[in-house]
C-alpha cells in the first residue's frame, strides 16, 4: 500500500476567511481569529485521519505565504513588495535579504502546530527549500547567490532539528524554482550543495517537492540530491519524459490537481499510479496533490483529501 | 478619430462611490458618504446631487436602487470629464468587478467559495462546469446609459476571454477531452485552449456585437492575465481573432503587470487591434527604464497605437505634470511617432481614494498638455 500525504498549504475555511478579513478591518481581536484558526486545524487533522493519510500536516493555515514565517524566525530578512507566485493569480511578499541570514529564534510553535497534531500520529513539516527561498528573494546583502543559499540551508537545518525535537518525521522542502524554465547546471549544483546541509542527518524522511514546472529538465541532477523522496507535479511533467532515468528515490506522485476543482476519480488515479510505477520503478511511492491545495476553495480541497484516501485503498 | 496629440483615456475602474456601497449594503450612508457626494458633485458639476440625496434618505426599494446605480454611473462620468479626460467610461461603478461580473452574467459557471489572492485578501473563483453560454449582453444597459450622458467620447472596457478562462477552474472542457493518463499536462493544456476559444466565441463575441450594434465606437479588451502562462499566449491570439472578426468598431487590448516580451511575436497576429494599452509607471525609475520596453514594438515592427501608462495606480504619490510630460516625451522618442501615443494611468484606479485618483488624472491631463505644447 502506498503512503498518502498532503504537500502544502491548505485553504482556510469561509469562517476563517471572514475572521481574518474582520481582523484586518480592526473589527475582531486576534485572539478570536486564533480560536477559529485552531478549529480549522483540528478539522483538517480530523479529515486527514478519516481519510487514512499516513503523515499529518497542520495545513499552515496562518502562513501568509511560504516565506513569511521566516521573516520572524530568521535574521536578515525584511518584507518586500507583492509579487506573483509563479503562474498563479496569487501573490507573495518578496523577502528582502538585508543582512546575514541565521536562525534567531527557536520559537517555531506559532508556525508548526505540533500541539494540535495527535501525539501518536506521524507528523510532516513543510518548509521553503533554500534554493527557491534565495531565488525568489531580493538579495541586498550577499555578494554571491550561493553564499545566501548556503546560509538559508544552515538556518533551515536548525529549524528541522527543532522540529525533530517536537516529533516530526517527514520534512518536505518546497522547491518550485528548481524546475522553473532556464535553470542552469551550476545553479542546480548550488541547490544540491545546500541539501547536503539542510537534509543532513535528518532522522526521518526528507522530501524535495518540485512543482509548477517540468521536472524532466532537471531530474537527472535531482536524482543525485541527498534526499529520500522527490515530489513531482504530474500536471507539469509527463511520466514518459522521466522514463529514461533510474529513479532511485521514493516518488512523490503529485497526481491530484491542486489548481483545478475538477475531481479526479480514484480509478483514474489508480491507473495513473500503476503506469508511473511501471515506467519509473521508484523505490516507493507517496501519493500527494501536485502542490498546495490552497488554490482551491476549502470545500473542494476537502473532497480532494477524501479522494486521496479512496485512491490509497485501491492502489496496492 | 484622434484630433490631437496625446489624448488622455480612462483605462479601468474607479473606486465605488462610498454612498452607493453603503446604500447597497443596507448601511447608513452617514455624513462622510454625503460629504463625498457633495464635494465631488461640486467639483465635477454632477447635475443630480439633489435626486441622489433624496433616494439616499428614503427607504430602500428595487426601483430606487436601480436609479441610484444609474446616478452613480453619471456621477463617475462627470468626475472623469471634469478631470479633463478625452475618452471616458463610468469607472465601472456598477460592475461587481472585472471577473465576477461577466462570469455571473454568463452560463456554464458555478462559484464554490473563496481562494486567497494574498495575505488575508481573497476572491471568488468560479468553476466552468458546463459549456459556457451567452445569457445576456452584460454591458449593454450600462453602455447605453453612459452613451446617453457622456459629453466626451466613450471607450467600453470588457474583460477578455483569456483572463476569464485563466481565472476560472476548468472542469467541463477537461472532462470533454479523453484523459491521457500518462500526460495530465497535455490534457490540461489542450482543455485550456478549448475553454479560452469557447469563452471568446460563446460569450465575448455576442457581447461585442451587442455593443457595436448599440453604437460603441471603441471597445477595450482587458487581459491582465495574458502572460501568466507564456505557452498560452497563442490561445489568446486565436480567441481574440475569433471573437473580433467582423467587429467594426475600434478595438484595443489592455495588458498590465506583465512581461511584455512574452507577448511577442504572437501578438503581431492580432488582426483587429488598433492599440496596446500597457502599464509602465509602476516599474519606472529616474532613467525612464520602464519605457525602454517600447523598443520591443520597434524590434518586431509593431506599429499600433500605444496606451501609455504614466501614473502608478498602486501608490498614493501623485506624479507631477513634469514627470508625466517627461515619460510621454521619452516614449515618443522611442516610438518615433508621437501620434501613436494615447496617455492613461497604468491600470484602473479602484484601489486609490477619489482624491488621489483625481489628482493623478488631472496631472496626467496637464502632463499631456505640456508634452503636446512642447512637441507642437
Amino acid at each position: 500500500m502506498v503512503e498518502v500525504h498532503l504537500s502544502g498549504v491548505f485553504p482556510r475555511s469561509e469562517k476563517l476567511i471572514d475572521a481574518t478579513r474582520e481582523a484586518v478591518r480592526g473589527n475582531l481581536p486576534q485572539a478570536e481569529v486564533d480560536m477559529v484558526l485552531r478549529q480549522d486545524i483540528e478539522s483538517l487533522v480530523g479529515l486527514q485521519e478519516e481519510s487514512d493519510l499516513d503523515a499529518l500536516v497542520d495545513g499552515q493555515l496562518n502562513w501568509q505565504d511560504l516565506f513569511r514565517p521566516f521573516n520572524q524566525l530568521l535574521t536578515g530578512i525584511d518584507l518586500g513588495s507583492l509579487t506573483r507566485w509563479f503562474d498563479n493569480n496569487t501573490f507573495y511578499r518578496k523577502p528582502i535579504v538585508v543582512g546575514k541570514v541565521s536562525l534567531k529564534s527557536n520559537e517555531i510553535e506559532p508556525y508548526f502546530r505540533s500541539d494540535l497534531l495527535p501525539k501518536v500520529s506521524r507528523k510532516k513539516a513543510i518548509l521553503p527549500g533554500p534554493f527557491t527561498f534565495a531565488h525568489l528573494s531580493e538579495n541586498r546583502a550577499y555578494s554571491s547567490f550561493s553564499d545566501l543559499v548556503d546560509d538559508l540551508a544552515r538556518a533551515l537545518q536548525r529549524v528541522v532539528a527543532a522540529l525533530q525535537g517536537r516529533g516530526y518525521e517527514y520534512f518536505q522542502f518546497n522547491e518550485p524554482s528548481i524546475c522553473a524554465p532556464g535553470r542552469t547546471q551550476p545553479e542546480l549544483e548550488i541547490a544540491k550543495h545546500a541539501y547536503e546541509t539542510c537534509a543532513h542527518g535528518i532522522g526521518g524522511k526528507s522530501i524535495i517537492q518540485i512543482y509548477f514546472g517540468d521536472a524532466s529538465q532537471v531530474i537527472e541532477t535531482l536524482l543525485d540530491f541527498p534526499v529520500d523522496s522527490i515530489g513531482i507535479d504530474f500536471y507539469a511533467t509527463s511520466v514518459d519524459s522521466l522514463k529514461e532515468y533510474d529513479f532511485n528515490k521514493i516518488l512523490g506522485c503529485g497526481c491530484v490537481d491542486g489548481r483545478n476543482s475538477l475531481l479526479e476519480s480514484p480509478k483514474e488515479l489508480k491507473t495513473f499510479v500503476s503506469r508511473a510505477r511501471e515506467s519509473l520503478e521508484p523505490l516507493d511511492i507517496y501519493l500527494t496533490p501536485n502542490c498546495d491545495l490552497e488554490f482551491l476553495p476549502e470545500t473542494v480541497a476537502e473532497k480532494k483529501v477524501r479522494l486521496l484516501g479512496e485512491t490509497k485503498r485501491l492502489v496496492i | 478619430m484622434k484630433d490631437k496629440l496625446f489624448p488622455v483615456q480612462e483605462i479601468g475602474s474607479l473606486p465605488k462611490a462610498p454612498w452607493l456601497l453603503n446604500y447597497l449594503r443596507g448601511r447608513d450612508v452617514g455624513p462622510s458618504g454625503l460629504d463625498h457626494l457633495s464635494k465631488w458633485s461640486k467639483v465635477s458639476g454632477f447635475e443630480n446631487e439633489s435626486e441622489t440625496r433624496t433616494i439616499l434618505a428614503e427607504p430602500k426599494n428595487a426601483v430606487k436602487q436601480a436609479r441610484l446605480r444609474e446616478l452613480a454611473s453619471i456621477f463617475a462620468i462627470r468626475y472623469l470629464e471634469s478631470a479633463g479626460l478625452d475618452y471616458i467610461y463610468d469607472g465601472e461603478e456598477n460592475r461587481i468587478e472585472m471577473y465576477e461580473h461577466p462570469v455571473r452574467n454568463s452560463g456554464g459557471f458555478e462559484f464554490y467559495g473563496h481562494v486567497r489572492s494574498f495575505d488575508s485578501r481573497y476572491y471568488r473563483k468560479a468553476a466552468c462546469v458546463s459549456k459556457v453560454a451567452f445569457r445576456q449582453a452584460y454591458h449593454l444597459d450600462e453602455f447605453l446609459l453612459i452613451k446617453q450622458h457622456a459629453k466626451r467620447r466613450v471607450k467600453v472596457p470588457i474583460t477578455g476571454p483569456y483572463t476569464i478562462a485563466e481565472w476560472s477552474f476548468n472542469e467541463y472542457y477537461q472532462k470533454q477531452r479523453a484523459a491521457d493518463y500518462t500526460d495530465f499536462r497535455k490534457l490540461k493544456f489542450e482543455a485550456k485552449r478549448d475553454f479560452v476559444l469557447d469563452v471568446a466565441k460563446q460569450i465575448i463575441q455576442p457581447n461585442l456585437k451587442a455593443l457595436v450594434d448599440a453604437g460603441a465606437e471603441w471597445i477595450q479588451v482587458d487581459e491582465p492575465a495574458l502572460t501568466t502562462k507564456p505557452d498560452e499566449v497563442p490561445f489568446f491570439v486565436d480567441a481574440y481573432n475569433e471573437c473580433t472578426a467582423g467587429i467594426s468598431s475600434k478595438l484595443s487590448v489592455h495588458i498590465c503587470f506583465s512581461d511584455y516580451r512574452l507577448l511577442y511575436p504572437h501578438i503581431l497576429n492580432l488582426k483587429n487591434c488598433s492599440q496596446l494599452a500597457l502599464e509602465f509607471a509602476n516599474r519606472d525609475d529616474e532613467k525612464r527604464s520602464a519605457y525602454n520596453q517600447l523598443k520591443l514594438l520597434n524590434e518586431f515592427g509593431d506599429n499600433r497605437e500605444v496606451g501609455l501608462g504614466v501614473a502608478d495606480v498602486h501608490v498614493d504619490k501623485i506624479e507631477s505634470p513634469e514627470l508625466i510630460q517627461d515619460r510621454i516625451e521619452y516614449a515618443s522618442k522611442i516610438l518615433g511617432d508621437p501620434a501613436r501615443i494615447y496617455v492613461n494611468p497604468d491600470c484602473g484606479l479602484r484601489t486609490r481614494s477619489w482624491d488621489v485618483a483625481y489628482a493623478k488624472l488631472t496631472n496626467i491631463v496637464k502632463g499631456a498638455e505640456r508634452a503636446r505644447h512642447s512637441l507642437s
